[in-house]
């Protein structure tokens, strides 16, 4: 059987979600019969060649234009060609789909895909991750795969929701991550997993870091025996506070690792959420590792030393172990 | 490619009367409703700003007049209370939101001319101008998608400050290139607030950019109420025929402050006493009567009614509940599985 | 009749105040809707305030020329009941239930503070009560206990470590947290408070023992005693080269007693008691400030003859300091003769890795009825002591085991 990458399962629910339902179609620059500029979309308009739409570079538009479209019934599946433009569309987000089903009581079942994080040599403004900016907002879900299976179910799961969902994919997992099959445990938008058991401290994360951290505790693990515990949030909005307190109690020790910048965050949710409900069950203060405060270098060399590695995850643990 | 109308030329055979008559009523009664939410606000009963569209009636009204509620979409912008009424909003919609009461539409969530029912083709407008055209694009695409949109026309309005931003770049550029059936109106009013045209923009003429975009333009003096039915209905036709997007620009003179606090000592005197500076209700009025659409009776008559509906309207939201902060259910997600706080 | 106010408009968002620059009515005047009333003067605009429905006008409340709040009520219209059904007016006792005017009933009540009123409603449709201000853990309950041992917080514990101070150090301190817990606060007063005081350096055996004693009493510890006649043990020793100490006597007794029923020196670890393994009982030894506790190993299973050179030679070496590390660990039980700075009875506590401590007091001469010879003789007699982890051990468990050592105390040439 042949080995499925994270964006086949994304090209995967994608046709399923458009066989479903006549409703679903795609927006996005390059998306048509160039396939987009992933392969996201590749050969869908040649199959449903009024549901794939190609689209100006005019960010702004192409969310007001989904975001209308959801409103009058249809389910937009929107695709920045990188996160980092969504920026231009920032207004028509958060202004517009994130505030209309409270000010109107009419839902936008809308889904931006949003290809997100670094691969090595993509600089400044193809690496960005924007769960954080995002999930600030009231009114969006923001969704984060980290598996194969993760990334159809949730996509699926996306485009049947009726609010408007960020899922942001990351670019590194799309070829590099492969699996048998895409059929996982379908655990719903809003739980998060317990990917590894563990006994010493809590890693909380998501998305491609999660694979970063499962392999910082294995090294620990050969190291010294230290059973470390990684929660996959899957989705950052809604936070599955009760999986990551319930792992801390287990531990008493908390990482929160993501690979977005240190201001501010998902990390920082996680920190706080445990520290105000969970108080009494640290052992040592909560620890945040983030990217670093800068812009997204380019050369790989500086690339690695931006983003946490498995060693430099590594190392933050054993701090922590050791308080 | 890009043709311009110029509509200054009306010829009265050409109307129907009915349509007409509805035109200039809700033109009416926008006026008399928004001369009590001033006067409401100057008695301190409204919270937050009032946005009058006193000298643009005749521009609202005539474009929305042209569509069907339920099956055509209209998105207003802040001066359009006489469009809102042509499309069929009740007046209760307006005094219910100003007044915040919880029975409106908005349910004091949102307030003033933030207000619509997207499920019936009246989105909710936001602050941020031109984010209505492309939002207008895509309901128009989602029913092309659904196989619904034959025979269907999509309407915004916009000011003169609007064709400064991106989105209305982006939106318009979008909707031509889809050849979506918008018609997008810009009521070219002198002011952005306290800016005037020549801090705005230095093209000769707005229309221009019509060309630019590859879509029709009109031009039109949006005093002169016929001209205004005469233009509006033509691009609606021709949208709805399949004519791809239609750019409208409308010149009066906002006869009125940017909102109820300000009193627009800034505008140019010269300005008001030029033909810009006319009333359109004043020009209708002499229109309806000149060509015997109504008589003076008739229209003294409508007014009456339409003081009455507008009394009772105000009345009746004085009366309801305010929001209460107990009782509201704090949801910004239609999924309860996906609220995140419950504190 | 109905009175209805003409209110200062907010005329602008930043606006806090309005100047009233002319009064367009007088008392007694009938004011009709929409008419302009009073013109205003902000720095931005000029602006007429409106009446909104038909009344007389019964009261003037502002000049020109002065500047008033918004919201501040300007004048009072006298209105009919049917004026204000058909506008939608409010009535001036209406209007301060808020700008829309929620009827008075559905308003909660929170005393003053209208902010702690905004909070969600109950599943059941009612309201929550009012906020008050409360600890920011929320949904799990603080682990304080009131009896035991104090939670200390995070910021608490790095206080303390800062400090170098145990658990035990804040036991004097009033807390005024969360279930009573001691805040950081109350430590940072309590150490202002007992700045001043005289105070000397404590050594590394003080603070060893201290330790000790601290981890010790975290256990719920009971003493229980019975006298013991001394006189056997006494005339046995004399007859003794070299003489065994009083406490090898009780030494010994007690191994043979534990080795009997060796559950009373068992150690509770979560829900099972850990018996002993090998009978190595430790003896007190005091030294210049403070008590070192040799083992003697296997004291079951050794005659008091057999046992007496180690005892001796351990004592020797505690007393000079220089006793082996591994001499002082891994013992089930200890016993101290604590009679020899005189003392009738004591409550000695044992060390935090055992269950039992044994202690002997002074011996002193008693009068006892001797049915034999008809009258009053004299015996030696002594208290011992037991403490004991009252979680292992109960009051007669205890009992017994005392009432056993006395007993194999009177054939000491047994032991």
């Amino acid at each position: 059987m042949s080995e499925i990458t994270y964006i086949d399962a994304i090209h995967a629910a994608l046709s399923e979600a458009m066989a479903e339902d006549p409703s679903v179609f795609l927006y996005g620059q390059d998306i048509g019969k160039f396939g987009g500029a992933f392969k996201a979309t590749k050969g869908l308009q040649e199959k449903y060649p009024e549901r794939v739409l190609d689209a100006p570079i005019s960010e702004d538009a192409m969310a007001g234009m989904a975001i209308g479209a959801a409103i009058e019934g249809a389910r937009p599946v929107l695709e920045m060609q990188f996160a980092d433009f969504s920026s231009v569309a920032f207004n028509q987000i958060i202004n517009q789909a994130a505030t209309h089903f409270y000010r109107t009581g009419v839902p936008v079942p809308m889904t931006v895909r949003l290809p997100s994080g670094g691969t090595p040599g993509s600089g400044p403004f193809h690496s960005q991750s924007m769960e954080s900016l995002y999930a600030h907002y009231p009114g969006l879900v923001v969704v984060t795969p980290a598996t194969v299976a993760d990334a159809y179910s949730m996509l699926l799961d996306s485009i049947k929701m009726d609010d408007p969902v960020m899922y942001c994919e990351h670019k590194f997992l799309y070829r590099w991550l492969k699996s048998k099959d895409f059929q996982g445990d379908r655990l719903p938008i809003g739980k998060a997993r317990v990917t590894r058991a563990g006994k010493h401290a809590t890693v909380v994360t998501y998305s491609a870091m999660v694979h970063e951290a499962v392999r910082a505790a294995e090294m620990l693990h050969a190291e010294g025996g230290w059973e470390i515990e990684v929660v996959d949030l899957r989705s950052v909005k809604p936070m599955d506070t009760d999986t990551i307190i319930a792992s801390v109690a287990r531990t008493g020790r908390l990482l929160a690792l993501g690979e977005a910048f240190p201001w501010g965050g998902v990390t920082a949710e996680v920190v706080a959420r445990v520290s105000a409900e969970a108080f009494h069950l640290l052992d040592a203060p909560p620890v945040r590792f983030n990217a670093r405060d800068t812009p997204i270098p380019f050369h790989p060399n500086l690339w690695a030393a931006h983003r946490p590695t498995p060693e430099s995850i590594a190392q933050e643990l054993r701090k922590l172990l050791n308080y | 490619m890009g043709n311009i109308t110029d509509a200054s030329q009306v010829n009265a055979n050409d109307f129907d009367r009915d349509h007409v008559r509805k035109v200039f009523r809700s033109m009416q009664t926008a006026r008399i409703l928004e001369n009590k939410l001033a006067s409401l606000y100057r008695a301190g009963k409204i919270v937050g700003g009032v946005y009058l569209g006193k000298g643009q009636e005749a521009v609202s009204a005539s474009l929305a007049s042209c569509l069907t509620r339920g099956k055509d979409i209209f998105a207003p912008l802040i001066r359009d209370q006489a469009g809102r009424t042509a499309f069929g909003e009740e007046i209760l919609d307006c005094t219910r939101t100003y007044l915040g009461s919880v029975a409106g539409p908005m349910r004091g969530r949102d307030g003033n001319i933030h207000r619509g029912r997207p499920a019936e083709g009246m989105p909710a407008m936001i602050s941020h101008l031109g984010a209505a055209i492309s939002l207008v694009s895509g309901m128009l695409l989602a029913k092309r998608i659904k196989g619904e949109l034959d025979g269907v026309v999509g309407a915004t309005c916009i000011g003169d400050g609007c064709t400064s931003t991106g989105a209305f770049h982006e939106g318009l550029n979008t909707a031509a290139v889809e050849k979506l059936p918008l018609v997008l109106t810009i009521a070219n009013n002198q002011y952005a607030y306290s800016t005037p045209n020549e801090r705005q923009f230095v093209c000769q003429d707005l229309v221009d950019k019509a060309i630019g975009y590859g879509v029709p333009g009109y031009s039109v003096d949006g005093t002169d109420m016929l001209a205004c039915i005469k233009v509006m209905k033509d691009a609606a036709d021709r949208a709805r025929a399949g004519g791809g997007a239609q750019l409208i620009v409308a010149s009066m003179l906002r006869l009125t402050g940017h909102g109820e606090h300000d009193d627009g000592s800034y505008v140019d005197s010269n300005l008001r006493n030029s033909g810009l500076g006319r009333d359109s209700i004043e020009v209708g009025k002499s229109q309806l009567v000149e060509y015997g659409f109504a008589t003076t009776e008739e229209i003294e008559s409508w007014a009456t009614e339409a003081t009455e509906v507008v009394q009772e309207a105000v009345a009746t939201a004085q009366k309801e509940s305010a929001p209460d902060p107990y009782q509201d259910d704090w949801a910004a997600f239609s999924n309860p599985a996906n609220i995140d706080f419950h504190n | 009749m109905p009175k209805v106010p003409i209110l200062m408009p907010q005329l602008g968002e930043s606006i806090a105040e309005a100047t009233i620059m002319r009064l367009n009515i007088a008392l007694g005047d009938t004011v009709v809707p929409d008419q302009e009333v009073i013109e205003v003067e902000t720095n931005k605009a000029t602006m007429g305030v409106t009446a909104l429905c038909v009344g007389e006008v019964v009261e003037i409340l502002v000049a020109e020329g002065v500047s008033y709040a918004v919201g501040s009520v300007l004048g009072v219209l006298e209105v009919t009941q049917e004026e204000l059904d058909r506008t939608g007016e409010k009535a001036i006792d209406e209007v301060s239930a808020g700008v829309n005017g929620a009827p008075a009933e559905d308003v909660p009540k929170s005393g003053d503070d209208p902010e702690a009123n905004l909070h969600f409603k109950t599943e059941d449709g009612g309201y929550h009560e009012p906020k008050r201000v409360e600890p920011s853990v929320q949904g799990l309950p603080v682990p304080t206990g009131k009896g035991g041992a104090h939670y200390i917080s995070p910021r608490m514990r790095a206080r303390m470590t800062e400090l170098g101070l145990r658990a035990a150090d804040i036991s004097a301190i009033t807390g005024s947290g969360a279930g009573g817990r001691v805040t950081v606060e109350d430590l940072e007063s309590f150490l202002e408070h007992i700045q001043s005081w005289p105070r000397t350096k404590a050594s590394p055996m003080r603070l060893a023992v201290a330790d000790a004693m601290r981890r010790s009493w975290t256990r719920p510890l009971a003493t229980v005693a019975r006298p013991l006649v001394m006189d056997r043990i006494l005339d046995h020793r004399r007859g003794q080269t070299p003489k065994p100490g009083p406490a090898l006597y009780l030494l010994r007794a007690l191994a043979i007693a534990l080795a009997e029923n060796p559950t009373t020196a068992g150690y509770l670890i979560g829900e099972n008691v850990v018996h002993p393994r090998a009978f190595d009982i430790g003896v007190a030894v005091q030294v210049d400030d403070g008590v070192l506790v040799p083992i003697i190993r296997n004291a079951d299973t050794k005659t008091l003859n057999e046992l007496v050179a180690d005892y001796n030679e351990l004592v020797e070496l505690a007393r000079a300091r220089k006793l082996p590390s591994d001499a002082t660990q891994h013992g089930i039980a200890t016993v101290t003769n604590f009679g020899t700075f005189g003392l009738t009875w004591g409550t000695p506590i044992p060390l935090p890795n055992e269950t039992l401590i044994l202690g002997l007091s002074a011996g002193v001469k008693k009068p006892v009825w001797s049915e034999q010879t008809g009258t009053f003789i004299p015996v030696t007699e002594a208290e011992i002591d037991l403490t004991f982890d009252h979680r292992v051990v109960d009051g007669g468990g205890a009992g017994m085991l005392l009432n056993r050592i006395s007993e194999l105390l009177q054939s000491p040439e047994q032991l």
